[in-house]
């Protein structure tokens, strides 16, 4: 039940990915080719973005990453993507070739895989975060998880919210006194900055409080 | 800002009384009540109303147009994508000012300023988008994968995307959602594509090609290219009147002082429209907590405009430069159809290129991606068309407000797909030929106009501390000089339009 219920929550990641792959499978059944040839290509690419999409998720989920950060997922797909599409190669080759190869220049194909894959990391945050979050509300009601993760979001959201108006006041109590030709108060290190992982002290505590 | 005992004089956009209600007065029409501003969203936000823009923007110009010249003039041209899109990225910006601001659209600030500007806009729109020809590209590239007749693709799309707008409950939310799943589509499978077909070498010249700035070949300055390069420049991003419908979105998803505008819903929902407030509102700008979420407004915007829509639209723009590079490697021929014009047939050949090189599937593929690309812009085309001559029909003319918002844009919506219908049946496209150009020349020139009509808006309209910037107004201005020059250019040089 538990493994369950933690799979559950990385079906965004998961789905993402999957589409994203068999995406090319899809179209070509729709359009005639022969089936074997589009389930090779489309699940060769689709399952292993899938696979990785839920590993992000995962991640996401156990607070390894930042909240809708674009960097994270960048740093992520820098490593994931260019293994997808180098495991694409082999298997294709594999299956289609009856034997695996690496492609010609496998280094240059792995460094030009890594700068597409901050086109594809794009795509996919846009996408997860459009749906991940209304997900896990949905689900939130059986999955305790689910709503702590989505919780998470809520306050994440609150949490740079304030520590950005905590700055902005504070760098206006610094100007004002400048103004007045006094030293300002050092404010306390870290004073302005939300907590490393947000949510994460906060996230128990909140889900005990209503679903917002 | 407002002081009941010092009223000054009217028109002169300075604030003033009605009564005993706190006004700011703008042009000749109704003054706007102040009310608090609301809150800005933190940045996290991934989303918002440049979802419309970027469906909007990214068509032909950035999967056909660019890469085209790429093949003929080398990357190098791409400085001049750059510069189209960075300057569209800050038009973007001057238009939420407006907008977010008095919660009205840039057309009523138009009215505001001189009331035949903004008729010029209303006739503009029915001329130039009236015509169902941009519905052409994505159904034939669907009925390359299908083979369903083009014909019969779009006329079922433009009765489902009438059926879908009508059933909507709040359209804004409804169109936002499905294009937000579309374009994350469109990028992560352009960035797959990519991956497949493409090459270190492409990717470093199309990116190293947009900073070559001053790059000019002598072949530019020929009747065959220079329009077709003015147009390309002009349709980099968002063109003809696109960015001005972005203000009617913004309005609708509540950003700033559009929080007390109600919102349009379908037909069927139609009956639980609020009421519409006659005129859009102000805020206290002598007030320092409203200036401080004015700033806060103005960061939501600028991410949106640099992070998402400039983000976005160049990306794709990049993959399919790097997939007509491919395909022109492949297949000499397609380098050939590319330069030739001929739209279909260029396609059909970097279709044909992909399928050669990778795999059949690839072929389909692309033109799934083309078809994607048409279903975004109709989607967004007939929602912004509506919504936009609703807001001046509303607005500006006298007894309209008899129905509601929410009725008069699915008149128009209705109007514009029985429209379609019928000369997608019986007629040309595009529009008569023998008025193309002048359509053409129409959609720069309103590009021309908004820039006008933007520092005249945002600069009279406004109270002082939320005007614009020196520096953006030189933009604009010069964005003016740059689309309305080359358009005069290209007119009286070569005696083409575009």
């Amino acid at each position: 039940m538990r493994l369950y219920r933690l799979a559950e929550l990385t079906l965004p990641g998961l789905a993402v990915g999957f589409i994203a792959g068999v995406l090319a499978g899809g179209l070509a059944g729709f359009v005639g080719q022969p089936v074997g040839w589009a389930l090779v290509t489309g699940l060769a690419l689709g399952i292993p973005l899938a696979l990785l999409g839920a590993g992000y998720t995962m991640l996401l989920v156990q607070n390894k990453v930042r909240l809708g950060g674009f960097a994270p997922a960048a740093l992520y797909w820098l490593i994931a993507f260019p293994a997808a599409r180098l495991l694409h190669e082999v298997l294709t080759s594999w299956i289609l070739g009856g034997s695996p190869s690496l492609p010609p220049d496998p280094l240059g194909f792995l460094a030009y895989q890594g700068i597409v894959s901050a086109g594809f990391s794009i795509g996919f945050l846009w996408l997860h975060e459009r749906v991940a979050p209304q997900y896990w509300q949905r689900i939130s009601g059986r999955n305790p998880r689910a709503r702590e993760v989505y919780l998470r979001y809520a306050e994440h959201a609150r949490i740079l919210f304030e520590a950005k108006e905590r700055r902005k006041a504070m760098r206006d109590q610094v100007r004002a006194a400048r103004r007045r030709g006094g030293r300002p108060e050092t404010p306390a290190r870290g004073a302005d900055r939300p907590p490393a992982r947000p949510g994460k002290a906060t996230a128990v505590k909140k889900a005990a409080s209503p679903t917002p | 800002m407002v002081d009941s005992h010092n009223p000054p004089a009217v028109g002169s956009g300075e604030a003033t009384v009605a009564g005993e209600e706190r006004v700011w007065r703008a042009g000749g029409l109704e003054p706007m009540p102040i009310r608090p501003l609301p809150d800005a969203p933190p940045s996290i936000h991934l989303l918002g109303p440049t979802v419309f823009l970027v469906a909007l923007g990214v068509g032909m110009g950035e999967s056909y147009m660019w890469p085209r010249l790429v093949l003929v003039f080398g990357p190098e041209i791409r400085w001049l994508f750059l510069i189209g899109v960075t300057l569209q990225a800050v038009v973007m910006l001057e238009m939420a000012r407006y907008a977010m601001a008095t919660g009205e659209s840039i057309f009523s600030g138009a009215a505001r300023v001189f009331k035949p500007l903004m008729w010029f806009f209303f006739v503009t729109a029915i001329l130039v988008y009236i015509w169902p020809g941009h519905l052409s590209a994505g159904a034939a590239a669907f009925e390359e994968i299908t083979g369903i007749p083009w014909v019969v693709t779009a006329c079922v799309a433009l009765v489902l995307v009438g059926i879908l707008f009508s059933l909507a409950s709040v359209i804004y939310n409804l169109l936002e959602n499905v294009l937000a799943i579309l374009i994350g589509t469109l990028v992560i499978g352009t960035a797959i594509i990519a991956s497949i077909v493409g090459s270190w070498g492409d990717l470093g010249s199309t990116l190293g090609g947009m900073f070559a700035f001053g790059y000019m070949p002598s072949e530019m300055f020929t009747e065959a290219w220079f329009p077709v390069i003015v147009g390309s420049i002009a349709f980099a991003g968002p063109s003809g009147m696109q960015q001005m419908w972005y203000t009617l979105h913004l309005r609708d998803s509540g950003a700033g002082m559009g929080a007390h505008v109600p919102k349009i819903r379908g037909l069927r929902a139609a009956k639980d429209e609020e009421e519409m407030p006659a005129r859009g509102f102000m805020f206290d700008t002598d007030n320092p907590q409203e200036m401080e979420k004015w700033r806060g407004w103005r960061k939501w915007v600028t991410f949106d405009a640099f992070l998402l829509f400039w983000g976005v639209t160049m990306l794709v723009t990049i993959s399919f430069t790097v997939l007509a590079q491919s395909a022109a490697r492949e297949n000499p021929n397609v380098k050939e159809l590319i330069e030739g014009g001929d739209r279909d047939a260029a396609l059909a050949a970097m279709s044909d290129a992909f399928a050669a090189a990778g795999s059949p599937v690839l072929g389909s593929v692309f033109f799934g991606f083309i078809a994607l690309i048409g279903l975004n812009a109709t989607l967004g085309l007939f929602d912004s068309f509506s919504r936009g001559q609703a807001d001046m029909t509303y607005f500006h003319v006298p007894g309209a407000r008899r129905f509601r918002l929410s009725h008069l844009y699915a008149g128009f919506l209705w109007g514009v797909i029985t429209f379609g219908i019928l000369i997608l049946l019986f007629g040309p496209a595009d529009g008569p030929a023998g008025v193309l150009d002048i359509l053409a020349f129409l959609s720069a020139f309103a590009m021309g106009a908004y820039c006008v009509t933007l520092l005249l808006v945002n600069n009279k309209m406004l109270p002082k501390p939320i005007r614009p910037k020196w520096w953006s107004n030189a933009i604009i201005g010069f964005g003016a000089v740059f689309y309305l020059g080359m358009l005069f250019y290209s007119l009286f040089r070569y005696g083409v339009v575009l």
